[in-house]
C-alpha cells in the first residue's frame, strides 16, 4: 500500500516548513507532532473532536500498515497523538526512518481529506494553517481509496 | 413618520433562483430566521445557497454545525452543487463544529461558544445547523426560550443575518415560543404523491416586508434549490382598452370573423377533436406573428420540435429560419414529474428571453399529462396564474384543447377553463352529404364583436382555409348531424 505521491510531497513540505520554523535541535518527532497538532486544531473546528478522532484513527491505521513502528502510537479522546516520542526513538533507527513515519501519517490524514472533501477544500484548509508552506501544484486523485 | 425618516432595511440576495421574488426582494439584513422542515426537505441546501451568495472575506459567514450530519459529509455532498465555491472556504465561510459543547455542556456554554466565535470573526451571516438537535436536550422551556432570545438579541446586535435550521413537524408550528422570536420562518415540505415527490415552501412569517403568500413549488437540481413563485414574478394584469391592436391569425376569413383579428394580449382557446386542425391553426397563428415581426414561443408536449417544424414546412410555413434567428423557440416539455410552476417558468423564461409577443400552448391535454400526478390538481389554478401574468404584459396566448366529439352537447373544453379565455374558437366535424366535413365557429370574444357564422373550412397544403360558401341551407350544424333545410344558399330563414 502506498500513499498518494502528491500527499506525501505536501506532507514533506509541511514538515520541512515546521522544522525550519522550529528549533533546529528539536527531535524529528516534535515536528510531526506540531504539524499534526496544527491540523487537529484547524480540522477540529470543522469536524469536532469526535469527528477529528475518527479521521485521525483511520489515518493512523493506514500509516501503521506502512510504518509498523507507528503501532506504539495511540490517539487520545481529543484526537491528539500519544506515544509518538517513544516510538520514534527506537535503538538503531536512523532519523530518516523516524521522519518517514511522520510523513506517512500526515500524508494519510491529508489523503483522507482529499477523499472526503476533494483537493480544493483540502488545500484551502492547509493554506489556512500554513499560508506560506502550501503550494497547489499537487494533483491528487480524488476519491481513490488507499 | 415620513418615508425618509423610516429605517431602511437592506435586503440580501437569497442565492436561490426565484426566491428573492417570493420573499419580497431578499432576506432582510440582520434578521433572525428559522428554516424548518422534515429531513431531506432542502433546509441545509437553502442555507448554503444563501451563505455562498453573500459571504465575502470582508463580510464572512460562520456556519455552526451541531449534531446530526457531520461537517465532512455535509461539505462532501454540498460541494456537488454548482453554487458551491471551494475558494470561499475558509476565508469567507468558516464551518465550526459545536457538537462537543452540545454533548458535554449546556445551552449556556453553547451560547458562550457562539458568542466567542462571532466576536472573533465579526460575521455578516450566521447559520446554526441543526439548531433542533441542540434543543432536544432535556432543558426546560424557559431555558430554551431564554437561550433563543439571547442568541437572537446578540446576533442582531452584532449585525449578523442569522438562520437557524431545524427539523420540525407540521404540528409543532403552533404555540412554539421559538417561532415567536424569529423574524422569518420558512417551512419546506416534501410529500410523495403517487410516484412523484412534490416539494413546496411556505413563508409562514417574514417581518418588515411583503412576501408572496401561499405554497411555492421548488426543485432541487445540480444547481441547488430553484423556487417557482406563484406569481411568476410578473406584474398583475392590466387590461388594455377596447380597440387595441388586432393580431392576424394568418387566415384572412378567420380574421374577419374575429372583427379584424385577435386582440393583442388576449388568451385564445382553440377547441376541437382530433384531426380538426387545431395545431395547424396554431402554427399559422405563430407563423403569421413571425411574418409581422412578433417573436413567438410554441410549447409542445405531444411531438418533438423538429417534427413540429417539419409539419409547418409541409404547410408552406418556415419555422426553421426564425428559430435560427432567435425569433422563435419551440419548447418540448415532456418530463413526467414536472410541477406546473416549473413548466410555466420554462415558458416564461423563453418568453422573456426572446421578447415573445405570441405564445402557443399545444396542447393543454399534453401539458397536463407532462405534469407529475400530484400537480395535476393545481393545473387549472396554475394555468390561470400564468395566463393572467403573461397576457398582463401583452403576450397573446393561443392554447389548443382536444374535446371529445359529442352529438348531444357542444363542449368547449374538458378543463372548465373557458373562463380563462378571452376568445374561444370551436372546430368540429359535421356529417354532410355522406362526407365528414369541418366547421368553425367563434364562440366567444370578450369585449368585442365577432361573426356569428358557422363556417366550413378545409385543411389544405397551405393550412386552414375557410370556404367562401356558407352552409346556410343546413340546420343544427353544431350538433354534427345537420338537417338539410331545403333552402338554397343565401335564402333567408322564415320567421317562426
Amino acid at each position: 500500500m502506498t500513499t498518494f505521491p502528491e500527499m506525501r510531497d505536501l506532507a514533506e513540505r509541511l514538515l520541512t516548513y515546521e522544522a525550519n520554523a522550529g528549533n533546529i535541535s528539536e527531535p524529528v518527532e516534535s515536528t510531526t507532532l506540531r504539524v499534526y497538532e496544527k491540523l487537529r486544531q484547524s480540522l477540529g473546528q470543522l469536524t469536532g473532536a469526535a469527528g477529528f478522532h475518527a479521521l485521525g484513527s483511520r489515518a493512523l491505521m493506514l500509516a501503521r500498515s506502512e510504518v509498523p513502528s507507528l503501532s506504539a502510537v495511540e490517539l487520545a479522546a481529543d484526537g491528539s497523538l500519544q506515544g509518538m516520542s517513544a516510538t520514534e526513538h527506537p535503538i538503531n533507527v536512523e532519523e530518516d526512518r523516524v521522519r518517514d513515519g511522520g510523513v506517512i501519517l500526515i500524508s494519510r490524514l491529508l489523503g483522507l481529506l482529499v477523499i472526503f472533501l476533494g483537493e480544493a477544500l483540502m488545500m484551502n484548509l492547509v493554506r489556512d494553517v500554513w499560508p506560506d508552506a502550501a503550494s497547489d501544484d499537487g494533483n491528487p486523485q480524488d476519491g481513490r481509496k488507499a | 413618520m415620513s418615508t425618509q425618516d423610516k429605517v431602511k432595511i437592506n435586503q440580501l440576495p437569497t442565492g436561490v433562483p426565484g426566491l428573492d421574488e417570493i420573499v419580497g426582494g431578499g432576506f432582510p439584513e440582520f434578521s433572525f430566521n428559522i428554516i424548518a422542515g422534515a429531513p431531506g426537505s432542502g433546509k441545509t441546501t437553502l442555507a448554503h445557497q444563501f451563505v455562498f451568495a453573500n459571504a465575502t472575506p470582508e463580510h464572512p459567514a460562520l456556519y455552526f454545525t451541531v449534531l446530526g450530519e457531520s461537517a465532512l459529509k455535509m461539505l462532501r455532498y454540498q460541494q456537488q452543487y454548482t453554487f458551491f465555491d471551494p475558494a470561499k472556504l475558509p476565508d469567507s465561510i468558516r464551518f465550526i463544529n459545536l457538537s462537543q459543547v452540545v454533548l458535554e455542556k449546556d445551552l449556556g456554554a453553547v451560547l458562550e461558544q457562539i458568542t466567542k466565535e462571532v466576536e472573533k470573526a465579526n460575521p455578516a451571516v450566521v447559520v446554526v445547523d441543526s439548531f433542533r438537535t441542540m434543543v432536544r436536550k432535556p432543558e426546560s422551556d424557559m431555558d430554551l426560550q431564554s437561550f433563543i432570545q439571547r442568541l437572537a438579541l446578540f446576533l442582531a446586535s452584532w449585525q449578523a443575518t442569522t438562520f437557524l435550521i431545524g427539523e420540525y413537524a407540521e404540528e409543532e408550528l403552533r404555540d412554539n415560543p421559538i417561532f415567536t422570536v424569529a423574524d422569518g420562518l420558512f417551512w419546506l415540505r416534501q410529500t410523495t404523491e403517487r410516484n412523484s415527490i412534490v416539494r413546496k415552501l411556505q413563508i409562514i412569517k417574514l417581518r418588515g416586508q411583503a412576501s408572496v403568500p401561499g405554497l411555492h413549488t421548488f426543485r432541487i437540481t445540480d444547481a441547488g434549490i430553484q423556487a417557482f413563485s406563484r406569481t411568476f414574478g410578473l406584474t398583475p394584469r392590466v387590461r388594455n382598452p377596447i380597440g387595441q391592436r388586432r393580431l392576424s391569425f394568418g387566415v384572412p376569413e378567420l380574421d374577419k370573423m374575429l372583427d379584424g383579428g385577435v386582440r393583442e394580449g388576449d388568451s385564445v382557446l382553440v377547441a376541437g377533436s382530433s384531426g380538426t386542425g387545431k395545431s395547424v391553426l396554431a402554427t399559422q397563428f405563430i407563423a403569421e406573428g413571425i411574418r409581422q415581426g412578433e417573436p413567438g414561443i410554441v410549447a409542445v408536449f405531444e411531438e418533438r420540435p423538429q417534427a413540429y417544424a417539419e409539419r409547418a414546412t409541409s404547410l408552406g410555413l418556415d419555422l426553421e429560419t426564425p428559430q435560427k434567428d432567435g425569433k422563435l423557440a419551440i419548447l418540448y416539455l415532456r418530463p413526467l414529474d414536472l410541477s406546473v410552476d416549473e413548466t410555466m417558468q420554462s415558458i416564461l423564461d423563453a418568453v422573456q428571453k426572446i421578447g415573445a409577443k405570441r405564445l402557443v400552448i399545444d396542447s393543454l391535454a399534453g401539458f397536463e399529462m407532462a405534469l407529475s400526478p400530484g400537480f395535476r390538481a393545481d393545473f387549472r389554478e396554475s394555468l390561470y396564474r400564468m395566463i393572467f401574468a403573461l397576457t398582463g404584459i401583452g403576450v397573446t396566448i393561443l392554447s389548443t384543447v382536444e374535446v371529445d366529439e359529442s352529438f348531444i352537447e357542444f363542449p368547449f373544453s374538458t378543463y372548465s377553463i373557458s373562463f380563462l379565455c378571452d376568445d374561444i374558437i370551436r372546430l368540429r366535424y359535421v356529417s354532410i352529404d355522406d362526407q365528414l366535413r369541418k366547421i368553425m365557429v367563434v364562440i366567444k370574444m370578450r369585449g368585442g364583436n365577432h361573426a356569428k357564422d358557422i363556417r366550413e373550412y378545409e385543411i389544405t397544403s397551405g393550412g386552414v382555409v375557410i370556404l367562401d360558401k356558407r352552409l346556410t341551407n343546413y340546420q343544427r350544424l353544431i350538433s354534427g348531424i345537420p338537417v338539410h333545410s331545403n333552402r338554397s344558399s343565401g335564402e333567408e330563414e322564415p320567421l317562426p
